[in-house]
């Protein structure tokens, strides 16, 4: 079953309206669609991370926007402010529940690797996969199991466990998860030397030709 | 020490620090990150301290990624010089860091090593800062 969201029409679309909305604890927000009117609207800010948290990224929402008929969405974007980590504005996108979408889902890796335990390092170079499904049929992640692994050993998006209800569209050859080697960072601090040296300038060498 | 191979000008000026920074403000590559809550200029100095007190904490685990590059020259007089006669001599390399900016960022140990390695670099840093973690919107965000 869907989750419910109460929002409200935005009218007043100058800066100073949505600081306002801010201050009030609510979000501005975007509704859009395929073949849809875009409409401005705003959220109440704790619920819509309350519903996120609970439901998981790609949950689908039941809009329930004041005065006008409840709609199905996704949460598509979000900006959020980078130092004092609120919402600043949110994407929803109306979804057609019979058309397939892409969207990204989170990749977890379960389990400590074997070679981690021999002192290597477990790299995740990709934590998102984006993946073509039905919007009732999106995983809210998917889970690779790495405790076989050994140093040297990878994860491609081909190891990913398969599902017929969703297809990953990555590549199959990129790296998900490896082990990498332990390496020695270099401790000591490099010369006084190299921090007085100078670099050369661009178009210097061209200057002594002329 | 971190500086630029090739320059097309030897000194620029000073600038300004207004806003945030507009890019590089999420955990890009690790797990966990120190992320710059004021605005300064990080010289290739202290970037080099900090990346050699996370290191040395972490011991052979965990993989450090440096998100600051020092590509601005400052410049300075010799002492006891009066003023005027032209600009500077290049004395160093800073890299201009506004609030917002992840510095750096660790993977591979677990996050209370993560967080002490972390404090350690701080503390070669002439700002406040503040360590977060890769996360997506609804995890322990403010709620406020």
């Amino acid at each position: 079953m869907a989750i419910k969201l109460k929002a409200v029409k935005r009218e007043d679309l100058r800066g100073s309206a949505t600081k306002a909305l801010r201050f009030e604890g609510n979000v501005p927000a975007v509704v859009y669609g395929k073949e849809k009117d875009t409409q401005t609207i705003a959220v109440n800010s704790v619920d819509l991370l309350k519903t996120v948290r609970d439901e998981g990224r790609n949950a689908i929402i039941t809009l329930d926007v004041e005065g006008g008929k409840p709609v199905e969405v996704m949460l598509h974007d979000y900006q959020m402010d980078a130092v004092k980590n609120d919402l600043v504005h949110v994407d929803f996108y109306i979804v057609d529940m019979k058309e397939e979408m892409d969207v990204s889902v989170a990749v977890r890796l379960d389990g400590e690797p074997v070679g981690a335990k021999e002192g290597g390092i477990l790299q995740q170079p990709l934590f998102e996969v984006v993946v073509r499904a039905k919007p009732n049929d999106i995983p809210d992640e998917i889970a690779v199991d790495v405790a076989e692994l050994n140093i040297g050993d990878v994860i491609t998006v081909a190891d990913l466990p398969k599902a017929a209800a969703y297809e990953i569209l990555e590549e199959a050859d990129t790296t998900v998860a490896t082990v990498l080697a332990p390496t020695e960072e270099e401790l000591e601090p490099a010369s006084e030397e190299d921090a007085q040296a100078e670099p050369e300038l661009v178009g210097a060498e061209d200057e002594d030709e002329e | 020490m971190l500086m630029p191979k090739r320059v097309k000008y030897r000194r620029q000026h000073r600038g300004r620090m207004k806003g945030q920074a507009k890019g590089g403000t999420t955990v890009a590559f690790g797990e966990y990150g120190l992320q710059a809550t004021e605005a300064t200029w990080i010289t290739s100095r202290q970037i080099e301290a900090a990346r050699i007190a996370m290191t040395r904490y972490m011991k052979r685990g965990g993989k450090v990624w440096i998100k600051i590059f020092p590509d601005k020259p400052y410049t300075a007089k010799p002492l006891e010089v009066r003023m005027g006669s032209g600009k500077g001599a290049p004395e160093g390399w800073v890299a201009v860091v506004k609030p917002g900016k992840i510095m750096f960022e660790i993977a591979g140990v677990s996050e209370e090593v993560a967080r002490e390695a972390l404090r350690l670099a701080s503390h070669k840093l002439p700002i406040k800062t503040k360590f977060v973690k890769r996360e997506e919107i609804g995890g322990e965000i403010n709620e406020g």
